[in-house]
């Protein structure tokens, strides 16, 4: 080969022979068939693809809000476990590993400064009034209600993240993992409403009570 | 046959010529028009850049090349930036510090990205390079605040320390007081990365201002808003500037003593930095604004209407890197405010909650697309995204040559129609003739890579997850991106048929990447036989891959070309292919 001593150029096969380069059925008899890719092996390629279909096997997504999830490859069941976020704790929310395509330096910094956020307005709520706002939060399936202390939190996002934390140490993961949930509330008024249509503040001022629902729609 | 012409040049002429070819590419270009070329140029080349540790080992380079002056290397796949690369894989740089310190004395820069260095190799390089002059260590991890005393202390003549993104071991603050009183030289400090405590102030101010090159610094986080004015009076040349942390108790003092420091600073055209940042602090900057071509906000916590504030003085901006606190509203700002916008980059501020949390769509991008005629660069994650907006997106701007977009929730559709998001891509790479790098996501089919295999055809590196039907994707793409270096695909139901008809295109190209797809270890056992150019590794880190059978899909794949065969430095969870049919491990 004329470009042996030029050791650090690996020489660029011509196009055609990519082309007609074929390992499908190992490969080097398909040389003689150089020409690059004309209509006539085009078609033969589709051919071999017409009826090949293969299945997604990607990730499940445990989702609270309603995108729809894919058949989870049991292999995969550790790639898609819940770390618990503690207030207090490090460890980050990973549901499928490496996305969003973050660095890991930029997520540390996120995490830390979400829990800065939740200490501050727990300093904040402090100078307020001091009070915790305690309420009841039932998950359907699961027997045990528990109760958070929304002044905790200072987002609906916050809320749903330490929920979602919560329940799955209560719940087995293996049952319900393309099933949608919901987050409804029990207003002032003795009225079921779905979480999120309002402020904030003004959510956590009218809330008596949480269900986690499932969404069958 | 080498005849010697009447008229041919003597080789120093040539030498003279070839000093004036600086980029890497034309020099390969160079080396390869004739055998006595070949040899001039190989003498006199003294920069090299080897985008794969692994593709070449130490010794053939140095072989080639024996005057080197400054090596760039990088390690790790893109994709360990994510995770997805277990620790260990490999990338150290020991060896070839080994090799180079006998062969290279007079080495003097060093550029590393995504490599393992240990206090050991900087210990290496501190000892044998008497001219060594820039080190730069990119997204690197293995070393500790010792291997930077070493440095600090050993390399007389160091002008630049480029820490940017690395992990480093804190053992001592105090590294920093190895660089002698005699050192004067540095013209760029980059020590953003550090942890809390590993740095000692006072020495950080006395080598600030005995270094009257310095030219570009930034701090840490662990430094205070309240040193700032000090740093920045003892170095008013400065042309790029980190701030640590930005956050103090509104003081008047304190602010008036930074707006002054920051005005006398004339050269000022890069910030960034702003950890925890206090708006209040921020109208310290409006001197330096209307110079800035290039602002990193992607750490400060700080809401639209300052985010506004701050961009709006800020009229020569080129580079912008913000979190999507900066909303629809404020991109609509700089779409009016920053004409010369040639980078913009949006990260997420709760990229795992479950909820929007801000008010950024893509109509955000759309606006910028059309204020900004000279936008070139984008990165920008989102949680929705229309055709409709792409199509408008590609059409305002011909002119990328990047473009990333991360919608947060993989397989999310067109919002509004509820398609998938070929259309709207297949705009981006047919408008955009010169796009060089591509990121999709979103709910996307074989169809979308059929667009780029038709029309990217200035496509170096291609990022796809969770996307396509079927190997026809993959296909397309391998056949018809005529200038693709890297591929990295996760998460896509692509398989062996695609790969094996595409099997001598991977060797014009840097590397593959393929991990939760379904090429089976059969066909990666075929390509490491029949390929003996390619290095064909399987990382597994659950079963060795021959413990299942043959049809069974591998975990992750990586594959890249490579003269210098199998490497023998993997961990246990590595194996590569190799043509006699062995496994090597």
């Amino acid at each position: 080969m004329p470009n042996m001593e030029f050791q650090l150029g690996l020489a660029l096969p011509t196009p055609n022979i990519i082309m007609g380069f074929d390992l499908n059925n190992h490969g080097l008899d398909h040389l003689k068939d150089i020409g690059g890719f004309s209509g006539k092996s085009k078609r033969s390629f589709e051919q071999a693809f017409g009826k090949f279909k293969q299945e997604c096997k990607t990730k499940t997504l445990l989702l609270w809000s309603g995108q729809p999830n894919e058949e989870e490859d049991q292999k995969d069941q550790k790639k898609t476990t819940f770390s618990t976020i503690d207030e207090n704790d490090a460890e980050e929310v990973d549901q499928v590993v490496g996305w969003p395509p973050i660095k890991t330096w930029r997520k540390k910094m996120f995490q830390q400064q979400h829990r800065v956020c939740r200490i501050e307005n727990n300093r904040v709520a402090g100078k307020d009034n001091g009070r915790s706002i305690y309420v009841k939060v039932k998950m359907e399936g699961v027997a045990i209600t528990r109760k958070v202390d929304l002044r905790l939190y200072h987002s609906y996002q916050t809320l749903t993240n330490s929920l979602i934390t919560v329940f799955a140490k209560d719940k087995k993961c293996a049952d319900d993992d393309y099933t949608r949930y919901i987050l409804t509330y029990q207003d002032k008024e003795g009225d079921w409403l779905i979480a999120g249509d309002i402020p904030w503040q003004n959510f956590i001022r009218s809330v008596q009570r949480l269900k986690i629902v499932r969404n069958w729609s | 046959m080498q005849k010697k012409m009447a008229y041919s040049f003597p080789d120093e002429v040539l030498e003279h010529v070839f000093s004036f070819i600086q980029s890497v590419k034309d020099r390969n270009a160079v080396s390869t028009v004739c055998k006595s070329w070949y040899e001039i140029e190989r003498w006199c080349r003294r920069k090299v850049f080897i985008g794969n540790c692994y593709a070449v080992s130490p010794r053939m380079v140095i072989n080639r090349f024996p005057e080197v002056r400054s090596i760039e290397l990088k390690g790790k796949p893109h994709f360990a930036d994510f995770n997805l690369v277990p620790d260990g894989w490999g990338g150290y740089v020991l060896p070839w510090i080994v090799e180079m310190a006998g062969a290279y004395p007079w080495l003097e820069e060093i550029r590393l990205k995504r490599m393992v260095v240990t206090d050991e190799s900087l210990e290496l390089i501190a000892k044998s390079f008497k001219n060594f002059k820039v080190l730069v260590l990119f997204s690197c991890e293995g070393f500790s605040t010792d291997g930077l005393a070493a440095i600090a202390s050993g390399c007389k003549s160091l002008r630049e320390l480029d820490l940017r993104e690395s992990e480093v071991d804190d053992l001592s603050g105090h590294w920093l007081t190895h660089f002698p009183e005699t050192c004067t030289s540095l013209v760029s400090l980059n020590i953003s990365c550090l942890g809390s405590d590993e740095v000692s102030f006072s020495a950080l101010e006395r080598l600030v201002g005995r270094c009257p090159n310095l030219r570009s610094l930034r701090l840490n986080r662990a430094v205070t808003l309240d040193k700032i004015a000090n740093i920045l009076r003892s170095a008013p040349q400065l042309v790029d500037f980190g701030t640590g942390n930005y956050a103090a108790e509104l003081r008047p003092d304190v602010l008036s003593n930074l707006v002054g420091a920051f005005s006398s600073c004339k050269e000022l055209k890069s910030l960034s930095g702003f950890w925890d940042v206090v708006p209040a602090y921020l109208p310290a900057l409006y001197s330096v604004c209307s110079r800035l071509t290039s602002l990193n906000l992607s750490y400060a916590t700080i809401q639209s209407p300052e985010i506004i504030k701050l961009v709006s003085h800020c009229p020569s901006l080129q580079h912008l890197l913000v979190l999507d606190y900066i909303e629809d509203s404020g991109l609509e700002a700089l779409a009016s405010s920053c004409k010369d916008l040639q980078e913009l980059r949006v990260f997420p501020s709760d990229p795992f909650g479950a909820e929007l949390n801000v008010s950024l769509t893509e109509q955000g991008l759309v606006a910028v697309s059309l204020g900004c005629p000279k936008l070139q660069s984008v990165l920008y994650f989102c949680r929705r995204m229309t055709n409709a907006a792409l199509v408008t997106i590609a059409q305002n701007c011909p002119n990328f040559t990047r473009f990333r977009l991360c919608i947060i929730e993989p397989k999310t559709a067109d919002y509004l129609t509820l398609e998938p998001l070929d259309v709207g891509f297949g705009a981006i790479v047919e408008h955009c003739k010169d796009l060089k790098r591509l990121s999709l996501s979103g709910l996307l089919t074989d169809r979308v890579f059929e667009y780029i295999g038709t029309y990217a055809k200035k496509l170096e590196m291609l990022s796809v997850a969770f996307a396509g039907d079927s190997d026809l994707g993959l296909h397309h793409v391998l056949s018809g991106c005529e200038s693709l270096r890297k591929l990295e695909i996760r998460d896509c139901p692509f398989g062996d048929k695609a790969l094996l008809a595409n099997a001598a295109k991977l060797e014009t190209m840097r590397s593959l990447w393929m991990s939760s797809c379904t090429v089976s270890f059969g066909a990666c056992k075929l390509l490491g036989q029949k390929m003996p150019r390619l290095n064909v590794e399987v990382i597994d880190e659950a079963d060795p891959p021959d413990s299942r059978p043959e049809s069974c899909p591998v975990d992750k794949l990586y594959v890249y070309r490579s003269v210098s065969g199998p490497r023998f430095d993997m961990p246990p969870f590595v194996w590569t292919m190799d043509e006699e049919r062995k496994i090597l491990h």
